[in-house]
């Protein structure tokens, strides 16, 4: 961020201003979503488009998860660049066919004639005590979807330079943002900028032990980094940020420096994104590695309604624990 | 009806006829590798409808797409690839016999019942923008007026105004369920009117109707009076696929009842009662027979796929910056 003035903002002003400038540089580009418009989305993301832009730019459309994802697909087709939102990432189950059977597999059947630029917005995690159909972590299911690239930031400086990469690109993007991050802070450049797709940010250096963390988990991982520097134990986070196209080279040449790892997801484990990172920094640092990759994930389990909701997803205790194992 | 344009008529349809009895055939013999859904006996209504379109109108279709997009103006050479998985289909043979896209011929198809009715609305949303009088046709089966797509999509267009038509080809079947028994109303298009449409419908082996039905809709459709939805009632006299056990569901006697009700056979007496010769019209039909062997002979000839080509065309590579690997 050197060379350039910054500020402090919200995660979700964040997404306001990536959604504006981008809306700005490009008329091709409009939202679509249930209460995006009038409301201005319920963390107030997308609050004032619709006074800035009108009604042709923010479409407030039903509540038909299929219809707004397939007009987003079909309008994409024409040259739109629309950007999706669905409400909760729960409710994009009803709209899997058109991401996955028509948005990822348009550009191949038309031998590369025809793009899909759509962006999907959603949001996923627990934090608003929603219980469990509203507050999952389903990532997993779309890194496995060839054609789709899936994005997930943790700061509003992630966001922003993402979510304004994600609607430049030309290919399907599902941008999952988190309800517990909406309210937290971070600086951000005055001028404009991008982050690109596919690059994994070090969030903390360090030289014992890499956290490759995603999304609110790496909120976690940073505290739990913090306290464990009090003991002389020195963690280096790594950031994904995209989760497909997945960066390896930077989480392997993480790796290959602390020779110890510990993936955290807020997901559960099983047939997921971690056992991928795992896999992936076993299978190129097993030369290195002192002890085998740990992981801290999700409980395998319906996220259950009120104050107990965090106590089935990590947190700073749980990494802590995770990282003196790997360490012993 | 002016007599040449009939004849016009005619000729397409005797092409989607004798195309996907050709296609029977290579089911038959294996070289059709996946499932293929016939179309025989709805003819007249991919004709009668995309005759009236502009090669820039687009068309979304089925997991029956073969009439739909020859009608619209892909060549049964590339149609024959797609049939064969051989390069020189549209989708350069990855698509297959249910999914495939024809971009100049802004021709789109896919396997998955109901879910062209909400894409519709997309390309429909663009075009109304674009403001060039563009509209989107979208074609789905009576099996996929059940589907969720269905009422999301017909809404979104309803309260949108946009340019689409929908036709519903009511050919009396979804895979082996009649649909007197799966549509809580009938016909389907008494549906339309849950969305403020106009529900038409037309008889769909009569060329003529729906030709002049269409045409209406089109007109009301490209000056933004929004969708417009036609039920054509036709029947197909194959299976649901090539091969399907089809008298386990229905009986020998009502397909020989339809049979005789054959969108083309009725253009063919309306062609003699208008004093054309039979000549002329058996001349006509050989004639399509010959190209459309010679386009078979062709397609079999194109290379297949290579494992390498499977991959391609998956993502864009990233711009500059961004890794992807
Ligand atoms: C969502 C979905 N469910 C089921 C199927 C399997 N399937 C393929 S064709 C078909 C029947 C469709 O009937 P209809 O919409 O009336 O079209 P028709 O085959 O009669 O042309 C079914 C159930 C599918 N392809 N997609």
């Amino acid at each position: 961020m050197t060379g350039s003035k910054v500020k402090r903002i919200t995660y979700c002003d964040a997404i306001r201003e990536a959604l504006r400038e981008e809306m700005k540089r490009d008329e091709a580009v409009y939202l679509i979503g249930e209460d995006i418009g009038r409301w201005g989305n319920l963390f107030g993301a997308t609050k004032g488009l619709l006074q800035e832009f009108g009604p042709e730019r923010v479409k407030d459309a039903p509540i038909s998860e299929a219809a707004i994802a397939g007009c987003a697909v079909g309008s994409a087709v024409m040259g739109m660049r629309p950007v999706v939102e669905i409400m909760y990432i729960d409710f994009i189950t009803i709209a899997m066919d058109q991401i996955i059977n028509h948005a990822c597999k348009y550009h191949q059947l038309s031998c590369g004639t025809v793009n899909v630029p759509v962006v999907f917005r959603t949001q996923g995690g627990v934090g608003m005590r929603n219980s469990s159909q509203h507050s999952q972590s389903l990532e997993n299911w779309f890194v496995n979807v060839p054609g789709l690239i899936v994005v997930m930031p943790s700061t509003p400086y992630d966001m922003k330079g993402l979510l304004k990469s994600s609607i430049r690109n030309n290919n399907p993007v599902i941008i999952i943002e988190h309800k517990s991050l909406y309210f937290t802070k971070g600086d951000v450049p005055e001028d404009e900028y991008v982050v690109p797709i596919g690059v994994a940010d070090i969030k903390r250096e360090g030289t014992d032990v890499t956290i490759i963390a995603t999304s609110w988990m790496v909120l976690h991982a940073l505290e739990a980094a913090e306290k464990l520097a009090k003991e002389g134990i020195s963690c280096e986070i790594v950031d994904p940020r995209t989760l497909w196209p997945l960066d390896k080279e930077t989480l392997v040449n993480s790796v290959s420096k602390t020779r110890h790892c510990v993936v955290v997801t807020e997901a559960p484990a099983e047939g997921g994104w971690s056992s991928e990172a795992a896999t992936v920094v076993t299978e190129k640092c097993s030369g290195d590695l002192k002890k085998p990759v740990k992981r801290i994930c999700g409980m395998r389990t319906g996220i259950p309604y009120g104050k107990i909701e965090k106590s089935v997803v990590p947190n700073d205790e749980w990494i802590i624990a995770g990282v003196r194992e790997v360490l012993e | 009806m002016d007599r040449d344009k009939l004849l016009g008529l005619y000729r397409q349809m005797l092409v989607l006829r004798h195309f996907d009895e050709m296609c029977l055939d290579l089911k038959m013999k294996d070289l059709i590798m996946d499932g293929f859904h016939p179309y025989s006996g709805e003819e007249a209504v991919a004709v009668g409808v995309c005759t009236n379109l502009r090669p820039d109108d687009a068309v979304i279709s089925t997991h029956r797409p073969q009439g739909h997009s020859i009608a619209k103006g892909s060549t049964p050479r590339q149609i024959f690839c797609e049939m064969l998985g051989r390069r020189g289909g549209v989708s350069q043979g990855i698509g297959g016999p249910m999914q495939w896209i024809d971009t100049p011929n802004n021709f789109f198809c896919g396997s998955i019942v109901g879910s062209g009715i909400t894409i519709a609305t997309g390309i429909a949303m663009a075009m109304k923008r674009e403001g060039k009088g563009r509209i989107c046709v979208c074609f789905f089966g009576d099996g996929a007026s059940n589907t969720g797509s269905f009422h999301e999509g017909l809404n979104l267009a309803a309260i949108w105004k946009l340019p689409v038509i929908y036709i519903c080809e009511n050919n009396q079947y979804g895979e082996a369920m009649p649909v007197r028994e799966f549509v809580s109303v009938y016909p389907i298009s008494k549906r339309a009117a849950s969305y403020g449409l106009e529900g038409v419908m037309v008889d769909g082996n009569d060329v003529e109707e729906v030709l002049a039905a269409v045409e209406k809709g089109v007109t009301a459709a490209r000056s933004g009076d929004g969708p417009v939805f036609i039920e054509a009632i036709t029947y197909r006299t194959r299976g649901h696929y090539g091969g399907d056990p089809e008298y386990t569901y229905r009986t020998r006697d009502e397909v020989e009842w339809w049979r005789k009700k054959c969108p083309i056979a009725r253009c063919k007496a309306r062609l003699l009662e208008e004093g054309v010769e039979e000549s002329v019209l058996i001349a006509l039909e050989q004639e399509v027979v010959r190209e459309l062997e010679s386009d078979l002979a062709w397609a079999l000839e194109q290379p297949f796929p290579t494992v390498e080509q499977a991959t391609d065309h998956v993502m864009i590579p990233l711009a500059e910056g961004g890794r992807l690997k």
